[in-house]
């Protein structure tokens, strides 16, 4: 019974193992049908794949190397594949994004590092290994984009910061229902995100709770930027100047007078005691010469 | 009007012959003048010009005769980048968090760090040590930079101002004041100092380039070098080196004042303090109190495991 029961654990464990193994090795992505789909609006050409070519540089290189130069890190596990090689290639344009979107394992998500039209740029980049490759533009019209009415407006008694998301059709303004809202907070290496990302509801407004503790500039001034995302409209984003944040000013670090500061910061008390010192130093060298003089002019020698 | 309608019209001729005669010798006397100047700009040799580098690094070449020579006062000794590294940059207070969980001794920061700063293979701004504090704990990989101590008891010792703390928090040395006393190499609790003991790897390649405090290239034989912080990176908006090329998420890098930190694999920003208090942030040897401005993450959950093959280097710390 008990060696039973401890045979049906080990089975347990073992099949969770590999199932685990298996999930971080395996060579395949779930990508959904919809996702594996998509296509890029923007056509790729010599501009876009050199603008793809330094966001692959900033971003991917360190991992994947430089497609075909087989400098690959190879000292990550699972080994990060060449991406102008076979089986990367032989993925849809919609896996790759899927893939940039999610990431998994050691691979980073890129969702709200690199925009959706840089995404692309960088698969146009990766595409211009492949020979064979032949682009299928999507139907997306990113004009539609420009019909998009982002508004956000802060209540400061709750502290939400609520986005409105309307799009001026033809017949009228629509809100768009179910786009992803994301909202950033400008900072100098990047932007930061604040909470999750959130669903507009039937009216196109989406509520984000804000922190009361951001540090602002010196008038407590923050850069808050909206981005939406939606499949008929594609990706908007507006900065709004919004005060905010907590008004930040911290003096100088090598303001205070220091004993590792600069001469012109020294402590006044290692000044004058310096000072002090050798002046009084001075003082007992001139009262011991006199002393000398003195016992010279007695004669008593 | 009066006056021009009074004036007679008779001597028009005789003035308008007058005015021809005194534009004519006019223009003689220029040209010659012009042509004698032109003739005396060609006899210049090379010796009577100067070579000139202005505060905006360009090498502009002017004549002797109009060089003016000012009086110094001490904060115009400094050339351009000299000043502008011991400038800094106003408002911030950069921090950088080293996550050790994910650390898989990858080696990137280094090679990065080495290659932008011309160091020699043997030279570390930053080092990944192989660390075991005691026999029962296990060993795991450090990347340890320079702390950029708010309390530098290297900058304490300079017996020449030559290294200093700028108001963004760096810690820099200025290699045309070093005279390679090496105090500070003897005042660091954290080793982050080396020397330039033999003639640097690309020497002969920077003979010409104008040295940058913020970069610390060209290096100099018989001065200090360490971490900068890339201060030049720092200063364009980018990630420092290290940070930049390091594969597996270990580095983040910031502005303590804006209270974030972005990620130099995934470039996510997340909220400093919140990092730090999530994963149980800590400084190296706060005991001494040098406070220094490198957070580290504990090894907590580590997936890579510790190498055998690094077990004996790593038992030396032991002791």
């Amino acid at each position: 019974m008990l060696k039973n029961k401890l045979n049906t654990r080990l089975f347990v464990t073992f099949s969770l193992a590999t199932l685990l193994i298996l999930n971080c090795f395996s060579a395949t992505w779930d990508v959904p049908a919809d996702q594996k789909e998509k296509k890029s609006y923007i056509k790729f050409d010599k501009q876009t794949s050199s603008q793809g070519e330094v966001l692959y540089n900033a971003n991917c290189a360190s991992c994947h190397g430089n497609p075909g130069k087989n400098n690959i890190l190879k000292s990550l596990n699972p080994i990060p594949p060449d991406l102008s090689g076979k089986s990367s290639q032989a993925l849809s344009d919609g896996d790759l994004q899927y893939i940039l979107n999610t990431g998994r394992g050691l691979m980073p998500n890129f969702k709200n590092v690199i925009s959706a039209e840089d995404q692309w740029k960088v698969i146009s980049y990766l595409r211009g290994f492949n020979p064979n490759y032949v682009q299928e533009l999507s139907k997306f019209d990113p004009n539609k984009s420009k019909l998009v009415k982002l508004t956000a407006k802060f209540d400061s008694k709750a502290n939400i910061l609520t986005v409105m998301a309307l799009a001026d059709e033809k017949s009228g303004k629509i809100p768009i229902i179910k786009a992803e809202i994301a909202v950033f907070v400008k900072r100098y290496f990047g932007n930061m995100q604040i909470e999750k990302t959130v669903l507009t509801d039937n009216f196109g407004k989406a509520q984000v709770v804000f922190p009361k503790d951001l540090p602002g500039n010196k008038t407590g001034d923050l850069e808050v930027l909206v981005k939406l995302f939606d499949e008929n409209y594609g990706e908007v984003q507006t900065t709004n100047k919004l005060a905010i944040g907590v008004p930040t000013d911290k003096p100088a670090l090598n303001e205070k007078r220091a004993i590792w500061n600069v001469l012109a910061k020294a402590p006044i008390w290692t000044l004058s005691l310096y000072l002090l010192g050798v002046f009084a130093f001075i003082l007992l060298l001139l009262y011991l010469l006199n002393n000398l003089r003195k016992l010279y002019n007695s004669k008593t020698i | 009007m009066s006056d021009k309608q009074e004036k007679p019209n008779k001597n028009s001729r005789r003035e308008f012959l007058q005015n021809i005669g005194m534009a004519g010798l006019g223009s003689i006397l220029g040209g010659s003048a012009i042509w004698a100047g032109i003739n005396y700009d060609n006899k210049k040799t090379k010796n009577d010009r100067i070579r000139v580098l202005t505060a905006q690094n360009e090498l502009v070449e002017v004549e002797r005769s109009q060089v003016k020579t000012i009086a110094k006062s001490t904060q115009e000794t400094f050339t351009y980048l000299q000043q502008r590294g011991r400038d800094g940059i106003a408002g911030k207070r950069w921090v950088m968090v080293i996550d050790l969980s994910k650390c898989r001794n990858a080696r990137k920061c280094m090679e990065a760090c080495q290659s932008a700063h011309h160091l020699r293979p043997e030279q570390h701004h930053i080092n990944v040590l192989k660390m075991q504090e005691t026999e029962n704990t296990p060993a795991f990989y450090m990347p340890k930079p320079c702390q950029h101590c708010d309390n530098p008891p290297c900058t304490a010792v300079c017996p020449v101002d030559a290294t200093f703390k700028r108001q963004d928090g760096i810690v820099l040395i200025d290699n045309e004041r070093c005279i390679g006393c090496r105090f500070c190499i003897a005042a660091c609790p954290y080793s982050a100092r080396v020397f330039n003991w033999a003639e640097p790897l690309y020497s002969e390649l920077d003979k010409d380039t104008v040295y940058d405090v913020e970069k610390n290239v060209p290096q100099r034989k018989g001065t200090i070098s360490k971490c900068l912080f890339s201060a030049d990176r720092v200063r364009e908006g980018k990630l420092p080196y290290c940070v930049s090329a390091c594969p597996n998420g270990v580095y983040y890098f910031g502005d303590e004042n804006e209270d974030a930190v972005t990620n130099g694999t995934t470039k996510e920003t997340v909220r400093f303090k919140k990092l730090l208090a999530d994963n149980g942030g800590y400084t190296l040897m706060p005991e001494l109190g040098t406070h220094p401005r490198v957070y580290y993450l504990p090894p907590k959950g580590k997936v890579y495991p510790f190498q055998d093959k690094d077990r004996e280097e790593a038992a030396e710390h032991l002791g």
